[in-house]
C-alpha cells in the first residue's frame, strides 16, 4: 500500500512540516489528512521525532487523539495518513460570531483532560499542546493532534513561524528556566492556559519573547521563590535571569467572567511547582464539571467552518490591479511637487 | 498495555510452524522471482536453501549481539549500548527476516539498520558518524547503507517500533519475590543467571512466541535453579492462589518451552561453514540491493530531494494571474 491508495483532493496548509494534503482513499471512500515527512539523505536518517510519534500513535488507539490511518513509504520519505479533521481550537475561540458559551467550553475541557489522561496513562507527554494542536472534527468534536511532529519539522526550516511563537504561550515556567527533566506536568500547565484562553476569548500569557513570557507568567503568579517552588534555584536558567519582585494578582481579576470553581481548577494548573499540579485524570472529576451549565452534548458544540476566512495580513498585501499604475502616479505626483518647489 | 500493543497483536506468533511457513514463503517467492528461467535443479544449486537461509540468519544474530557489546561512543568510551537497544535490535532484525529472504537483503546490511533504528526507538542518542566508528571498513559507505536501508526496514516492521521488553517484568517479579516470598535469601543473587539467559533468549524464536512476562519468569526460575534452589511455592501458592489456577497450567507450559528454547539456542556457525554460505549468497543475491553492483549505485544516485508527487498535486497559488505583492507600509 502505497500513495496509489489515495487520490489527492485539496490541499490543507503548507508549514514549517512540508505540504499536507486532503485526499480520499480509493477503496473506502474515506477522507484523510496526508502529511510527508522528507528524508534529507546522508543527514542522521528518519528524523527522532516523527519515530517518537508514529511509535506512540501506533500503540494508542482513543477517540480523544486523532487517529494515524497508515504509515507508508514514498520516495525518498514517509508519509503519514491521519484521519481527516477540518479545524483547531485556535479557529473556534478566535471565531467573534460564535463565541463559545461556558457549557461548550467545558465539552472542550472534558474531552481535552480525557484525552491528556489518556496519554499520560501510556506514558506519552504531548509536550506541544496549544489550540493549533487541538483539531476539531467536522461534529465538533475535539482530538488531540501532531504528537511531536511540529517539533520535527520545524527544526529544518530556518524561520521562525507563528504557531512556534504561540506554542511559547503554553510553555510551562521550568522550560522557560531550562529544565532539563520534566515531566508531565508540562502537559497540565498548557491545559490550565486553553482553559483561560477559551474562557477569555484571548490567551493569558501573550509573551513577546522567551524572556518576556516568564515575565508575564511571573507578573499574574508573582515571583516564585524557593518556597513556592522547590527546586527552582536548580534550573538552568535561574541565576541567568532576576525579575523584579511583584506579587500575584488574583486569578478571579485576570478570568473575570469565569465562574468560581473554574477559577478554583484554573489554579489547580497554573502551579509553579510541576508535582502539584493537579493530574488530568483527577481534573475529571472537579466540581466544575458536575456543576450548571453541564458540559454540551456534540449537537451543540460549533463545527469548523469550510470557508476559511483569510487571517489579517501583517506585511503582504495581494492587489489585482499592476502595480506601477500607483507607484507611477506618486512619483507623478513627487515630480510636480519638486517642479513647483 | 502487552495485551493492546502491536508486538501481541501482530508479532507474537501461535507456534513454530507459523514461523517456518513464512521463512518457507520468504525463500521461495524470491527463487520464483529471480530464478524464472531456471531449471529446478539449477535452482537448488544458485540459490540459498531454507536451511541455509535459517543458519544465515542464525549466524548473524550472534553477530548482533557482539556488535551491541563491543560498541562503543567514540566521544566517550565509557558508554555501552544498552540491554534494551540489543533486544529492540533483534526484535527487528528477527521480524524482518519473517517477510524477506537474506538472498534480497543481505543480513549484515540489515542487522546495522536494526541496531541504528533501535538506538533512535529506545532514546539512545548516537550520530550516525559515531554510529559507524563501530562498524569495519568503509565508515561512509556504512553510513549511506545504513540511511539507505532505515525507511525500507521501518516499513517491513509495519511501523510497529515498540518493543515490549522482558526487563521491566524481572524487576516486577523480584521486587514481589523479595516482598511476599523471603524464602528465597538474596534474590540479587539471580541477576547474573537471568542476564545470561535474557541475552540468550533473544538467539531464539521464544521473542516472537511469548509474552514478555512469560520469558521474564523463565529467566527468574530458571537462575533460580542454576542456584539450585527451587521457586515452585512462589510460583503455585503466591502468584497464582488457586482462584487463577487454570492460567497456572498456560504459564507453566510456556515458561517450559521458553526454557528448552533458550537451552537448545544454537552456536554460532562454525567460519567454514559460514563462508561457504556467504559465498553462495554473493552470487544470488539480488543485485540491485547490494551497495557494490553498478546497479545499486544507479538507483541510489538518482535519489536526491525529489519531492512527493502530492507536492505537485494541482493547486494554484497565484488564483489571479498578474498578481502582484506589495508590502505593507509597516514593513518599512
Amino acid at each position: 500500500m502505497g500513495m496509489e491508495a489515495y487520490t489527492v483532493v485539496g490541499r490543507i496548509g503548507e508549514g514549517a512540516h512540508g505540504v499536507v494534503v486532503r485526499a480520499r482513499h480509493n477503496l473506502t471512500g474515506q477522507m484523510v489528512a496526508l502529511k510527508k515527512i522528507p528524508l534529507r539523505r546522508l543527514d542522521q536518517g528518519m528524523p527522532t521525532t516523527a519515530l517518537r510519534e508514529i511509535k506512540a500513535l501506533q500503540e494508542i488507539n482513543s477517540k480523544h487523539v486523532v487517529r494515524l490511518l497508515d504509515v507508508f513509504a514514498e520516495g525518498a520519505g514517509f508519509v503519514l495518513a491521519f484521519e481527516l479533521m477540518l479545524g483547531d481550537l485556535g479557529e473556534m475561540i478566535r471565531d467573534a460570531t460564535r463565541p463559545l458559551t461556558p457549557a461548550q467550553v467545558k465539552t472542550y475541557m472534558t474531552t481535552l483532560l480525557s484525552g491528556v489522561a489518556f496519554l499520560h496513562q501510556h506514558n506519552i507527554m504531548h509536550r506541544d499542546l496549544k489550540p493549533a494542536n487541538l483539531l476539531i472534527s467536522e461534529t465538533g468534536q475535539l482530538k488531540i493532534a501532531d504528537l511531536g511532529l511540529c517539533r520535527v519539522f520545524s527544526k529544518q526550516g530556518k524561520r521562525l513561524y507563528s504557531h512556534q511563537v504561540a506554542t511559547r504561550w503554553y510553555r510551562a515556567p521550568e522550560l522557560l528556566y531550562g529544565a532539563r527533566h520534566y515531566d508531565e506536568g508540562v502537559d497540565l500547565w498548557a491545559v490550565g492556559c486553553i482553559f483561560g484562553e477559551m474562557i477569555n476569548n484571548s490567551p493569558i500569557f501573550p509573551g513577546e519573547s522567551d524572556i518576556d513570557q516568564l515575565c508575564v507568567v511571573l507578573q499574574i503568579l508573582g515571583t516564585p521563590s524557593e518556597a513556592t517552588w522547590p527546586g527552582l534555584s536548580r534550573l538552568p536558567d535561574y541565576k541567568k535571569i532576576t525579575f523584579p519582585e511583584s506579587k500575584p494578582v488574583p486569578l478571579e481579576q485576570v478570568l473575570p467572567d469565569a465562574p468560581p470553581d473554574a477559577i478554583d481548577l484554573i489554579k489547580k494548573f497554573l502551579i509553579y511547582s510541576t508535582n502539584k499540579r493537579i493530574s488530568a485524570k483527577k481534573a475529571l472529576l472537579h466540581q466544575y464539571f458536575f456543576t450548571a451549565p453541564l458540559a454540551a452534548p456534540l449537537h451543540q458544540m460549533p463545527v469548523p467552518l469550510l470557508e476559511k476566512k483569510q487571517p489579517p495580513a501583517t506585511q503582504e498585501y495581494m492587489t489585482d490591479f499592476p502595480l506601477h499604475h500607483i507607484t507611477d502616479a506618486i512619483h507623478n505626483h513627487l515630480d510636480t511637487l519638486y517642479m513647483k518647489g | 498495555m502487552y495485551g493492546s500493543s502491536t508486538q501481541y497483536q501482530n508479532w507474537t506468533f501461535k507456534d513454530e510452524h507459523e514461523l517456518v511457513k513464512l521463512r518457507i514463503q520468504a525463500n521461495s517467492d524470491f527463487i520464483e522471482k529471480f530464478g524464472i528461467n531456471m531449471t529446478s535443479v539449477e535452482r537448488a544449486k544458485h540459490f540459498l536453501t531454507i536451511e541455509e537461509e535459517h543458519l544465515m540468519v542464525r549466524s548473524y544474530e550472534h553477530s548482533l549481539r557482539d556488535f551491541c557489546k563491543k560498541f562503543r561512543d567514540p566521544r566517550d568510551a565509557r558508554i555501552r549500548m544498552l540491554p534494551s537497544v540489543t533486544t529492540t535490535a533483534q526484535h527487528y532484525f528477527k521480524r524482518f527476516y519473517l517477510y524477506n529472504s537474506v538472498m534480497d537483503y543481505h543480513p549484515k546490511e540489515i542487522l546495522v539498520t536494526c541496531v541504528y533504528l533501535a538506538c533512535k526507538i529506545e532514546e539512545f542518542y548516537v550520530t550516525i558518524n559515531d554510529f559507524v566508528h563501530n562498524v569495519r571498513g568503509d565508515k561512509k559507505k556504512a553510513a549511506e547503507i545504513i540511511l539507505n536501508n532505515e525507511l525500507q526496514l521501518t516499513q517491513e516492521l509495519q511501523f510497529h517500533l515498540i518493543i515490549h521488553q522482558p526487563f521491566r517484568p524481572v524487576e516486577g517479579l523480584l521486587i514481589d519475590i523479595k516482598t511476599r516470598f523471603p524464602q528465597l535469601r538474596d534474590p540479587e543473587r539471580l541477576r547474573p543467571y537471568i542476564d545470561e539467559f535474557l541475552e540468550r533468549v533473544n538467539l531464539t524464536d521464544a521473542i516472537l512466541l511469548y509474552a514478555p512476562g512469560q520469558i521474564a519468569l523463565a529467566a527468574v526460575t530458571n537462575a533460580v535453579s542454576r542456584l539450585g534452589e527451587n521457586l515452585d511455592q512462589y510460583v503455585t501458592d503466591i502468584l497464582f492462589p488457586s482462584e487463577q489456577r487454570h492460567h497456572l497450567s498456560v504459564l507453566i507450559e510456556a515458561v517450559r518451552k521458553i526454557k528448552k528454547m533458550v537451552k537448545n539456542a544454537e552456536p554460532p556457525l562454525s567460519d567454514t561453514v559460514r563462508r561457504e554460505i556467504e559465498a553462495k549468497l554473493e552470487k544470488c543475491r539480488n543485485q540491485q540491493n547490494n551497495p557494490n553492483s553498478s546497479q545499486y549505485r544507479a538507483n541510489y544516485s538518482e535519489w536526491d530531494d525529489e519531492d512527493l508527487p502530492i507536492a505537485a498535486a494541482p493547486y494554484n497559488d497565484d488564483l489571479g494571474l498578474g498578481v502582484e505583492r506589495i508590502r505593507s507600509p509597516s514593513a518599512y
